[in-house]
């Protein structure tokens, strides 16, 4: 089991005690979170309009100044704006996150549509590959994917995707085939239907929607990730404003500028929370519509 | 769950347990066997596509002034003038007979220098493994079954958790307890108040995440009607979480372990260089920084290795925890 | 050294020399401290040490030969000479040496009451295996094997007299023999071969190798015969330290929170904010030895475009503003530099005034450089080009001070149009972006005593790449006036004659717009108050604990 079947277990569960429970309505926490993540997408798409000054403007003798007024989250060591740098950083840290979700969750598919559809032979060798992938354990097979192809921040989101993708491969696999055994599917079959029509018309859809689920859980902890490679001075380029990258600026002057830090970390886990809450809160109602 | 082989069917009636079990444990092995092949012959492919020399590397690393004559040596005497499929099978044969070669920068043999190193990181990554059980038990038995309040200061401590990198947490970790209170120290020593802060640093995120997946069993176990039978002779509620639910919680986690390790020696990487430990995690940092390709291979063996064991065992006991999955041989 | 009060805040006006001479302050104040104290030297003990720099793959300094190793390297071995506060030649291994009137030939006078730790006499023959263990291609030595180019062969004319036989004159032969690099170890520990004898070299120090924890510790006992310290030691005979336990710990914050922990009693590479806090609160004593040979500085690859055009290499050194971002991100506690060279070299020549920041006169230079037009990020661009700085910076060999610092140099030179683009590299990767002529600026630091280090770094042999791809010129000099200056100078017996050669070489360099000086390579150490006579090797700068010793 891997952390993302964690995660499909714990939707799964919940899932079941909110259809045993009487509650209507969305709760509070799906709310907050989700206005959450609306100013995350806002700040993604329209920094200018968040920020209150230029994140790379830098000003030396403004240097390591707390929060006030006029830098609401204080300044970094070369005088720039810690609000502004991590509204700046929004973009990047998404960007990052969801496109090593994608790449694991592409190649997660495309591994368990063939397992699942291949015949028992591919079925036996997917099931080894995935073994294999798993082997390598996530930041391990990062550190090799950057010395095979050099450090920087598309490297480091390369290989925490592919380090997700046997996970999502294990759980599309278990999904497609408990589809593929389900009543309807059996009556589409018995109807004449061909295979193909049977994959693209009620297999892929039925699969995808837990997967869209699964992805918002995922993005959260792939930032963590590249932010380990950021501080192990493999991730995201200067003056790249990066969550991960000003939590490891900040990181060395932790006891006399603890802003520097707090900031750009409160961001890294209020982004991962809210992905986790709404992802939740998609699964029952998915759970619930079915 | 990891280690099952795909695409075998149910078990033809008649057979004994014992042959099921025994087809099983066959295959678990040979399973087994071919991801360590496997792992193995990536790796020795991959590593080709890394740039720049390998004698060079051999040859004090770059900004070396070694000479041709030196260069054209080194390459003969590691065999990188042959072909690259001799030079697999050579890499093969080595490995069977458990040489996994010679460190290009420290030029001790790769095996002595890891077998000095795993100690003390599967130390490290099992004392988190098993403080992050505690704590996660600890939560999750704390958050369940008292109402909503509990339970969402459970769920957003368990997701808080979760989410904080390691890096940051050593930091604050230091800053609290070591230059504030001075409770132990920040670079580990040998000694068990050098291990605290490493250790704490590693469980907390591991213990947000094996909480998330307690709670949920906890709360079905709950519902069990051996439960509520011992609720309905008067147990009390604390009794009945320790003696009926923990084994249920217990099994899920069970089957987390080997992710949770290979989990654990990536974060290893980044605490024993903060907390100045030796261990595998390091060792594989400045191999990678220095190309030290044999150093990277066996590490990379090594870890797949601990998690092949680490899936066999987990399986296992995970079997004799719930003698169903026994029964029911693999899905 | 209890209350050693670390140099008064300097104005960075007194500069360079300042660095220099505070260092002495420091040494000076630590010793005269003690005096009125009477405090009597304490035997006994373990110092321990907890050292940032990466740790070395092999322990003999004659291997390769970096920082790392000659940290180590100075606790167990010894060179033939050393160097005292003014930069004067010293004995150490050897009492007294003659060159002969050609400048081809020395003769050292060695002492002849010193063994290596093992038994084994310290002798000419010792110095002769020596030198040849560092120019045989087997060892692969780098540094210690560039610094004995001009030696031929070394022959032994008397057990105590060693006679080096140069193909050239050499000027900085003694300066070359003073580093750690170049330090004489036992003929019969050589002997051994590469794998034993980089596990533990055997010396004449007054410490030995007793063990190596590979990523934890090395072990270091005392030499009880140890008789042979540098001519400017405060005593004769053994270390009062029976021990020092030296570790490695790669994270700054973790050093520094293990010295006020009370673990450790010296840290190396300490964070700028860390050695302000510790100097102002007077809980920790600082050691500021700036590093000698080149100072701190960023090349500009004058080897192809854009700044083969000088015009734009002075554009860029009029855009960028250095001077705010080094007082705050160093806290004061590194001076700026114009110069070339080091501050602790004699010999450095510092020109401040090419180093103005004047953004209209970068702009004129651009303009005047046909880099006319602009596109919507404000980068100039000449005939569709954009005018790209590529700057790989390696996060082995830059702290995070340093790193902030280029991201200043990267926001002020987008003033003026130029787009630098930094690639955070690890070391393997960032060696590779040089080999490939893959950048336009650059910071290497190169560390060797005396003013020849800018022949290896600004000669235009050094252009030519080693078989490895390895070359020093990173500015890529090719100028035949700075190469007969720098070889003149090299082979000049005459000191006045080669402090002027120098000066006009290091004139041309940096009148030729070659290089943005910042600061000397920081090389800092906090002590705690516990910790009395360390005092930093006035050759590369290293510590040396031979006359340390600490308080109850």
């Amino acid at each position: 089991m891997s952390e993302l079947e964690l995660r499909q277990t714990t939707v799964d569960a919940e899932a079941a005690h909110d259809r045993e429970s009487s509650r209507r309505g969305p709760r509070v926490g799906t709310v907050v979170a989700g206005a959450f993540v609306i100013l995350l997408l806002t700040a993604a798409a329209f920094p200018a309009l968040v920020a209150t000054q230029d994140p790379n403007a830098i000003s030396a003798t403004e240097a390591f100044q707390p929060p006030s007024a006029a830098h609401w989250f204080g300044t970094d060591e070369s005088g720039r704006d810690v609000y502004s740098r991590v509204v700046a950083g929004t973009g990047t840290s998404l960007l990052i996150g969801v496109t090593a979700t994608a790449i694991g969750l592409a190649l997660g598919l495309l591994l368990g549509v063939l397992a699942s559809f291949g015949g028992r032979v591919v079925d036996f060798g997917v099931g080894r590959l995935v073994e294999v992938l798993f082997a390598f354990p996530g930041l391990l097979l990062a550190l090799l994917v950057i010395v095979v192809a050099g450090p920087g921040p598309v490297t480091a989101t390369i290989a925490v995707g592919l380090s997700t993708a046997p996970g999502y491969a294990r759980i599309i696999r278990g999904q497609l085939v408990s589809i593929r055994s389900s009543q309807y599917v059996e009556a589409a079959r018995v109807l004449g239907r061909p295979p193909r029509r049977i994959l693209t018309a009620h297999l892929l859809p039925n699969a995808l929607l837990p997967l869209v689920v699964l992805a918002t859980l995922g993005i959260g902890q792939a930032i963590v990730w590249a932010a380990a490679l950021s501080y192990l001075g493999l991730g995201a380029q200067p003056p790249a404003a990066e969550w991960g990258a000003m939590l490891s600026a900040g990181r060395t002057y932790l006891q006399t500028a603890w802003w520097m830090t707090v900031f750009p970390g409160l961001a890294i886990v209020g982004t991962t929370i809210a992905t986790t809450v709404l992802g939740r809160a998609l699964a029952r109602r998915e759970r619930g519509a079915r | 769950m990891t280690g099952r082989p795909a695409g075998t069917g149910v078990p033809a009636p008649g057979r004994t347990h014992r042959a099921r079990t025994a087809r099983h444990l066959a295959l678990l092995l040979g399973g087994a066997v071919f991801v360590l092949w496997a792992v193995a012959t990536l790796t020795f492919f991959a590593i080709r596509l890394i740039p720049g020399d390998p004698a060079q590397a051999i040859l004090g690393g770059p900004g070396s002034q070694a000479s041709q004559e030196a260069l054209d040596q080194v390459r003969s005497d590691y065999g990188l003038d042959q072909p690259l499929v001799v030079q697999y099978f050579a890499m093969l044969g080595r490995l069977l007979t458990g040489d996994l070669g010679t460190s290009y920068s420290l030029k001790v043999p790769v095996a002595e220098l890891l077998g000095a190193q795993i100690g003390g990181t599967l130390l490290l990554a099992v004392c988190s493994l098993a403080a992050a059980w505690v704590l996660a038990l600890a939560l999750s038995l704390w958050s369940t079954g008292r109402g909503r309040i509990a339970s969402a200061l459970g769920q957003g401590i368990e997701l808080v958790a979760a989410a904080l990198p390691h890096f940051w947490l050593a930091a604050v970790l230091i800053a609290v307890f070591s230059t504030g209170l001075g409770w132990f120290p920040p670079v580990a020593t040998g000694t068990p108040a050098g291990f605290v802060l490493p250790v704490t640093t590693l469980a907390i995120p591991l213990a947000g995440f094996l909480a998330q997946v307690m709670r949920e069993s906890l709360i079905d176990a709950m519902r069990q009607p051996f439960v509520v039978s011992a609720r309905a002779r008067g147990e009390s509620a604390l009794g009945i979480r320790f003696r009926h639910t923990i084994r249920h919680a217990a099994l899920p986690g069970i089957s987390l372990s080997g992710w949770a390790l290979g989990w654990l020696l990536s974060g290893a990487v980044v605490v024993e260089t903060i907390f100045a430990m030796p261990g595998l995690g390091r060792t594989l940092l400045q191999a990678v920084t220095l190309r030290d390709i044999p150093v990277v291979t066996g590490v990379v063996l090594l870890v797949a290795l601990v998690y092949v064991v680490m899936t066999v065992l987990t399986d296992l006991v995970a079997r004799i925890a719930d003698p169903r999955l026994a029964q029911e041989g693999a899905r | 050294m209890r209350t050693a009060t670390p140099p008064a805040r300097r104005s960075r006006t007194v500069g360079l020399l300042a660095v220099a001479v505070a260092g002495g302050v420091l040494l000076a104040g630590c010793q005269a401290d003690e005096a009125p104290v009477s405090e009597e030297p304490v035997a006994g003990g373990t110092l321990r040490y907890a050292s940032g720099d990466a740790e070395p793959s092999c322990l003999d300094p004659h291997v390769g030969g970096n920082y790392p190793q000659a940290l180590l390297a100075s606790q167990f071995l010894e060179s033939l000479v050393s160097r005292d506060e003014s930069g004067e030649i010293i004995p150490w291994l050897a009492e007294s040496w003659e060159a002969s009137a050609d400048g081809l030939s020395w003769e050292f006078t060695l002492r002849d009451d010193v063994e290596f730790t093992d038994g084994t006499p310290f002798d000419a023959e010792a110095v002769k295996v020596n030198m040849e263990h560092l120019q045989d291609p087997a060892t692969q030595s780098s540094t210690g094997y560039l610094a004995l180019g001009k030696v031929d062969r070394v022959e032994v004319v008397a057990p105590d007299v060693a006679r080096f036989v140069l193909t050239a004159p050499d000027s900085a032969l003694l300066e070359s023999l003073s580093q750690p690099w170049l330090a004489i170890e036992s003929p019969a520990g050589l002997a051994r071969g590469m794998e034993e004898n980089c596990q533990a070299p055997i010396g004449t120090g007054a410490f030995v190798v007793d063990g190596w924890v590979k990523q934890e510790r090395v072990s270091l006992v005392r030499n009880d015969d140890y008789v042979s310290p540098p001519a400017d030691a405060e005593h004769e005979g053994p270390a009062y330290l029976e021990a020092i336990d030296w570790r490695f710990v790669p994270d700054a914050a973790s050093r520094y929170a293990a010295l006020q922990g009370g673990q450790v009693d010296v840290i190396d590479n300490p964070q700028p904010d860390t050695i302000a806090a510790a100097d102002e609160s007077g809980a920790f004593a600082w050691l500021d030895a700036p590093r000698p040979g080149a100072s701190n500085r960023i090349e500009l690859n004058s080897g192809q475009a854009p700044f083969d055009d000088e015009r734009v290499r002075e554009a860029f050194l009029a855009a960028v503003e250095v001077d705010d971002g080094i007082d705050a991100l160093y806290f004061g506690t590194a001076g700026r530099s114009y110069s070339a060279l080091s501050s602790v070299e004699a010999l450095a020549y510092s020109e401040p005034e090419l180093f103005a920041t004047d953004l209209d006169r970068a702009d004129a230079l651009l303009d005047e450089a046909g880099w006319t037009e602009r596109d919507d990020d404000g980068t100039r661009m000449k005939d569709g080009t954009r005018l790209v700085l590529r700057f790989p910076v390696s996060t082995n060999q830059s702290v995070p001070a340093e790193q902030s610092l280029f991201e200043q140099v990267q926001a002020t030179a987008k003033e003026a149009g130029f787009d630098v683009q930094i690639s955070l590299l690890d070391l393997s990767s960032w060696y590779g972006a040089l080999f490939a002529h893959e950048y336009e600026i650059v910071s290497a630091p190169y560390t060797k005593v005396g003013p020849d280090v800018l022949r290896i770094l600004y000669h235009s042999d050094s252009i030519t790449p080693a078989p490895s791809g390895y070359f020093a010129n990173l500015a890529q000099v090719n100028d035949p006036e700075i190469d007969a200056l720098l070889a003149e100078a090299a082979s000049t017996s005459d000191p006045a004659e080669r402090a002027a050669q120098y000066e006009e070489a290091q004139r041309l360099i940096l009148g030729g717009h070659y290089l943005l000086p910042l600061y000397d390579q920081q090389n800092s150490f906090l002590l705690s108050p516990k910790v009395h006579g360390a005092r930093a090797l006035p050759t590369v700068s290293t510590p040396s604990f031979s006359d340390a010793w600490l308080a109850e």
